[in-house]
């Protein structure tokens, strides 16, 4: 093959010269790309404004001059709102850390595989210092993650990054931590006066409950999701009442309280994640005695619970359940809307922007040879005082 | 008078065509020139690699649109040339992952699907004389539904290259060490549809149905069954195009497919075949894919994001058409 490239390369050479003045014609056009990308950000989603300060901060070492740096970055998509919000983080990073060159891509929707590989084969041609990837399907580009290897081109995912990966292939991924992002559910009700004084008004003889709705056992998501919830509000009660959380319903979470039970986490988990059957699982959890709130890990959870509360007008003043303290996970437009009338306390969300900026900011630093390792983009509690915030506003895509 | 100016009508066009198919040609370079000199220059662009890229987008392409140039030769149309590469993949990828059958056996099934589908279209279009561009549009539908019916709605994944069964890859599209395999099949295919074409009857009578069906049939030829065997060819080069796209992409996904019937025919058009039927040329064809080949990986090259991409591509063709209409008036003005 290499003499064929040889031959090949001598032959295009002589196309090369026959050629050149049409490229300079072309290159007066593609000489102004430059300014665009240098564009200072002028924007309020201050990355550092974070509360969970995310551990690395490659963006301090600035100094370096990264201006020869090319970093495609290949999204699943474009079509949710969600990648806008990457791809905006993603300038944003390449603008503040001087990068070169970093094209924001990905196919027109989430099923073309096919235009996600040839646009990894055609990143990959460019020889580029970093590749940031979120795979549609990580068997597809297998030989693309071989061969950026082989190349020494450092792979940095980002969002679902590539799942299953051959090791050795990604060099680090910049994703929601789901655990610590539904902790921060845990955390607000918490804050929330009601509900905290709900809780400390629970006794042995009367315990309250608080239930978690989750769309299933199996992917890894949810699983995180509901587990960094029960974890952190049991670190949170068992400060009030020690050995007073008993955890019931699914098998996977079950935990028996180590004194009296005082307050009952009660884990649901409908047998499948139809939404009729989320509707009975969500009706289940309503009829629990003393329920005083739930946390709903994702949005066909939360879809599940306005269905069984007709369509979230139980929770309304002077309705059934106008006490129940209720948090959502993601921002589709129905929980949203709840969040907004306050039938919600609020809902956590992903932080896209972080996603995208985190992802450039990695792979910078892999192209310049410095070690990387994954990193927590974070995530934002919403609720309706913050919802219309130009930094959360911009986050809560449908 | 009929058999007259058929033939005056043929002289011209084949005269026209010969500085269309050089325009063409010439096109081609110009693009590999442009977008290999750029990219080289200005994005650092590895033109190896970029070679390969052009080459593996051209595989699937390149054979859905030789067998549908014949089809576009009789005058007819092929609709479900996407769908139904899809579903031999789809088919293949279910007789892998869920039956448990030997890869050779898989892949031949991918022939066998696409091949009956074929035939089903020679079928509507030969036997039951329905408007091709009616009963493929309804064979696209069926292949669709078929495929991710029999794969039961699941994504199929075509081992990778290192997997049991991965052997396929380095036998049809590039071995271990990366050299393009894939471009012997591409030859060798062609070089047989060429032969097909040009220097058979079938190829005689193909041109023969397009110029004028009726006036074939009264010459004695069984046009009915030429068409049915036109069809079925067909539907073999379709099924090289399954086995080359689920080498190179390696996952199929069910009910996808849609819109790729259209790039082997924008493939077709470009290369010159007329869509009126009668005039046409697989050299024409192989220009036109590696067009669209380049184009697609070049545009990409150069970081034109997808949506202008098929924006150029569809101006591309419209070009193509325009260029076939002006040809047929012209070729009519001398005629009249």
């Amino acid at each position: 093959m290499k003499k064929n490239m040889k031959m090949k390369y001598l032959i295009l050479s002589a196309l090369l010269i026959v050629a050149l003045t049409f490229t300079m014609v072309a290159c007066g056009g593609g000489a102004s790309e430059e300014p665009a990308a240098e564009e200072p950000a002028a924007t309020e989603e201050e990355p550092a404004a974070e509360p969970e300060a995310t551990e690395p901060e490659p963006a301090a070492e600035a100094a370096v001059d990264n201006s020869a740096l090319n970093i495609p970055v290949i999204a699943k998509g474009f079509q949710h709102q969600f990648w806008q919000v990457v791809k905006q983080g993603a300038e944003d990073a390449a603008a503040e850390l001087g990068v070169g060159q970093m094209e924001f891509n990905g196919p027109g929707s989430e099923s073309e595989i096919n235009v996600q590989v040839d646009m990894i084969n055609a990143a990959l041609a460019q020889n580029p210092n970093a590749i940031c990837l979120a795979a549609l399907d990580t068997d597809a580009v297998k030989g693309q993650l071989d061969e950026a290897v082989g190349k020494d081109i450092p792979i940095i995912g980002f969002d679902s990054g590539v799942p299953d990966a051959p090791e050795g292939s990604i060099k680090a991924t910049a994703s929601t931590d789901n655990e610590n992002a539904a902790a921060l559910a845990a955390e607000e009700m918490m804050n929330d006066a009601a509900f905290k004084a709900a809780i400390e008004g629970a006794t042995a003889d009367n315990p309250v409950t608080v239930a978690v709705l989750s769309q299933d056992a199996t992917s890894t998501s949810i699983i995180g999701r509901t587990k960094g919830y029960l974890d952190k509000f049991k670190e949170l009660v068992e400060a009030i009442f020690p050995g007073g959380v008993a955890i019931t319903g699914h098998d996977m979470y079950a935990a028996p309280a180590s004194d009296a039970a005082v307050v009952n986490v009660f884990v649901q988990v409908p047998p499948t994640p139809d939404a009729a059957d989320m509707k009975n699982g969500a009706q289940a959890v309503l009829s629990e005695k003393n329920l005083v709130g739930v946390f709903l890990s994702n949005e066909g959870a939360v879809t599940g619970f306005l269905n069984a509360t007709n369509d979230g007008a139980d929770l309304g003043d002077g309705k059934t359940y106008a006490d129940l303290i209720v948090a959502g996970f993601d921002a589709g437009a129905t929980q949203k809307k709840a969040v907004r009338d306050g039938l919600f306390l609020g809902a956590v969300t992903q932080d896209p922007y972080q996603i995208g900026y985190q992802a450039v900011a990695l792979a910078v630093a892999a192209a310049n040879g410095e070690p990387v390792q994954d990193v927590d983009t974070g995530a934002k509690w919403y609720t309706s005082a913050n919802m219309d915030d130009p930094d959360i506003a911009q986050l809560i895509y449908d | 008078m009929g058999g007259k100016s058929g033939i005056v009508t043929n002289e011209v066009g084949v005269k026209r065509f010969d500085l269309q198919k050089l325009l063409t040609a010439a096109s081609l370079v110009l693009l590999l020139v442009f977008f290999m000199t750029y990219g080289y220059f200005a994005r650092g662009l590895d033109i190896a690699s970029f070679s390969v890229n052009i080459l593996e987008s051209a595989y699937y392409i390149g054979f859905l649109a030789i067998g549908v140039t014949f089809i576009i030769i009789t005058g007819g149309i092929d609709l479900s040339l996407g769908t139904v590469m899809m579903c031999g993949a789809l088919v293949g990828g279910t007789a892998f992952n869920t039956w448990h059958l030997p890869m050779v056996v898989s892949l031949i099934l991918i022939l066998v699907t696409t091949t009956l589908f074929g035939l089903l279209n020679g079928f509507l279009v030969a036997r039951l004389k329905l408007p091709p561009f009616i009963a493929t549009l309804g064979t696209m539908m069926i292949a669709q539904g078929f495929g991710a019916t029999i794969a039961n709605v699941q994504t199929q994944r075509f081992p990778t290259m290192a997997d049991e069964g991965g052997w396929f890859k380095q036998v049809f599209l590039r071995t271990q060490d990366g050299v393009p395999v894939g471009i012997i099949w591409f030859l060798v295919l062609f070089v047989i549809a060429f032969f097909l074409l040009n220097k058979t009857r079938f190829g005689k009578y193909t041109f023969a149905i397009g110029s004028n069906a009726e006036a074939a049939r009264l010459s004695g030829i069984n046009t009915q069954r030429w068409l049915f065997l036109i069809y079925m060819v067909s539907g073999i080069f379709i099924g090289f195009a399954g086995i080359l796209y689920a080498a190179t992409f390696t996952t199929v996904i069910p009910m996808g497919g849609a819109g790729l019937e259209l790039q082997g025919i924008a493939a077709v058009v470009i290369g010159g075949t007329s869509l009126s039927g009668g005039s046409g040329s697989l050299s024409g064809t192989i220009i036109g894919v590696f067009i669209m080949a380049t184009l697609k990986v070049g545009l990409m090259a150069v970081g034109i994001p997808q949506q202008l991409q098929t924006l150029l591509i569809g101006v591309v063709v419209v070009l193509a058409v325009m260029m076939d209409i002006y040809r047929q008036n012209s070729a009519n003005r001398i005629k009249s």
